[in-house]
């Protein structure tokens, strides 16, 4: 361990440190990305929530009318298949409505969740920023650049990932591949792309919000329509990014959820190879 | 002698400094940087990581009060949150946020900007999306348009043939955007409302435009006067029509007959149909949706 300190540490600073010995801890997260990253939890479950609200008043997924009920929404359908098909749910009093009052807001309020999309939409662009300062001062961002070698990369790490419960069944050794980054291929990409939904988010969100005045965005993404489109389905990104996001923090352990809020991690083998290189 | 003293003195004072810099030259910009690595005693690490923790803390429980003060009572009532009384603060703070999105729309407005025109071959269905009843044609026969507010002081009183002979018409094939989310693309012809102005001009000091139909129904088939508030930029656009055809024949009682405002600039719900009033104002006057929690602008 004590070769990773840096020679030219300051004499003064370890003689006050004297009776207690030092630990040796790595700057993972700059605070911007940090608090960025929490605030982005009540943001988006916010425009999540509203967007499906104001999905509700026209929605993008319509067929003919039924003809007993009227009804041409396939969210809709898909409730009335649940209230009919999932236990405890068949005494549902409004089936069409069952997505909507699961997943969103609400139906029918659409003056009062378009007012909440705005707001946290607002919010959601200066987080963003707040986010990108954090990346370019923390210098953050080039842990996210893609490389020549990530697609064979992921390719191992997809192999680690499918084997690693066959693995754990069978009782054999199976060993994480061996990254020098501070992601791998996999982290890499999937962070990456969350700045990136973002921004065409924002794009598709102020193309559907001012579509004359901006019509020239709408037009770069084939349209009013095809940015509805587009506005919704980069919608299900953060959901899909969410779910093994989480499971995977988890599992990682206690060490990396905490430096998303301490900032620092106790796992520095990375940077002792560096700190030799030096 | 000089030449060595020279060469001496940085080479023993500067060395340590060189060093790095010589490692990290052939670096490229891009290129990952090592995570710095510090040492710290445990006693600062556990003082900040219980600083962070509890500024985490207090931010998830903002997060959760703000969800609760801002979210809708029908929401929260779902969630087993029951609550007789929405906090005075919540509307005026979803209309302040409200505000601020509509001065964005205001700034974003360029009088000279045209909108997307399309061909005739792009256009779509437009359904009548009349919010309540839709009104019985007896109204037609009898209809006049009243201005108000104007310079001449006086009350002019329009019927529609004065209009479409005295006017220039003009045609355009524009989209026509829901607050909804749908929207449509039609044929509409009709006079400019910058050509009305000219020939009737508002009162000098008059900023706003209240468009008023007096046969709107609710839906249960009541009279419903509908009255919707316009800035006169917005009025003075030249794609701001008061439209007397739509896909190339007269206007239905589905479409707002005799006269509607086809304001393409600002959401459908601006646009109003079987127009009978037109007041100019110097303040911005009541708007039917914006009292209904939708915005005042509504600039698209």
């Amino acid at each position: 361990m004590s070769h990773s300190t840096p020679p030219d540490c300051e004499p003064n600073s370890t003689s006050t440190l004297s009776e207690q010995p030092t630990v040796l801890v790595v700057r993972k997260h700059h605070f911007l990305v940090r608090w960025s990253h929490w605030l982005n939890v009540p943001i988006l479950l916010g425009l999540i929530l509203s967007g499906i609200s104001i999905y509700w008043a026209s929605p993008i997924y319509q067929h003919k009318p039924d003809p007993n009920s009227g009804n041409t929404d396939v969210a809709a359908d898909i409730g009335i298949w649940i209230c009919a098909h999932v236990p405890g749910q068949h005494h549902y009093s409004s089936p069409p409505d069952w997505i909507y009052n699961h997943m969103s807001l609400g139906p029918g309020m659409l003056a009062l969740v378009l007012r909440l999309h705005w707001l946290c939409a607002y919010l959601f662009m200066l987080n963003g920023m707040v986010y990108v300062a954090g990346l370019v001062r923390g210098g953050g961002w080039r842990s996210l650049l893609p490389r020549g070698t990530d697609l064979f990369d992921a390719l191992t790490m997809l192999r680690y990932y499918l084997g690693f419960f066959f693995a754990k069944l069978a009782r054999r050794q199976w060993l994480h591949p061996v990254s020098n980054t501070k992601y791998n291929a996999l982290q890499r990409a999937a962070y990456l792309s969350i700045p990136v939904a973002g921004l065409l988010s924002v794009a598709t969100g102020w193309a559907i919000h001012k579509p004359m005045q901006l019509h020239w965005l709408a037009a770069l993404i084939g349209g009013y329509n095809s940015a509805r489109v587009w506005h919704f389905w980069l919608m299900w990104v953060y959901i899909l990014f969410v779910v093994p996001h989480v499971i995977l923090v988890f599992a990682d352990g206690w060490n990396t959820l905490r430096s998303m809020i301490v900032g620092w991690s106790t796992r520095v083998e990375r940077s002792e190879v560096v700190a030799n290189e030096q | 002698m000089n030449n060595e003293g020279k060469g001496d003195i940085p080479s023993t004072r500067v060395e340590p400094e060189v060093k790095p810099v010589s490692v990290k030259k052939p670096q490229s910009f891009f290129r990952e940087r090592p995570l710095p690595a510090i040492e710290r005693a445990p006693r600062v690490l556990r003082y900040q990581s219980r600083r962070d923790f509890l500024v985490f803390g207090a931010g998830a429980l903002a997060a959760l009060a703000g969800g609760g003060f801002l979210l809708p009572q029908d929401t929260l009532s779902r969630i087993g949150i029951r609550r007789s009384l929405d906090p005075p603060g919540k509307e005026w703070f979803l209309n302040k946020a409200l505000r601020i999105d509509d001065d964005v729309a205001e700034v974003l407005y360029s009088g000279t900007r045209r909108v997307p025109t399309y061909t005739k071959s792009q256009i779509t269905s437009l359904k009548n999306n009349y919010n309540g009843a839709t009104p019985d044609p007896g109204y037609i026969s009898g209809w006049k348009l009243t201005l108000e507010g104007l310079a001449s002081g006086l009350s002019i009183s329009l019927d529609i043939r004065n209009l479409l002979t005295r006017f220039s018409v003009h045609e355009q094939i524009t989209r026509l955007v829901c607050v909804e989310g749908w929207s449509a693309i039609a044929w509409w012809t009709g006079l400019r409302f910058d050509d009305l102005l000219r020939a009737y001009p508002p009162m000098s000091q008059a900023k706003w435009a209240s468009v008023e139909s007096s046969v709107n129904l609710d839906a249960s088939g009541n009279p419903d006067p509908y009255f919707m508030s316009l800035d006169l930029a917005t009025a003075r656009h030249p794609q701001t029509l008061l439209a007397t055809h739509f896909n190339g024949q007269p206007l239905s009682v589905d479409h707002g007959a005799p006269l509607r405002l086809l304001v393409p600039v600002k959401l459908g719900l601006k646009n109003v149909k079987a127009i009978t009033r037109i007041t100019y104002l110097a303040e911005e006057p009541r708007d039917y949706w914006a009292e209904r929690g939708y915005s005042h602008y509504d600039g698209i």
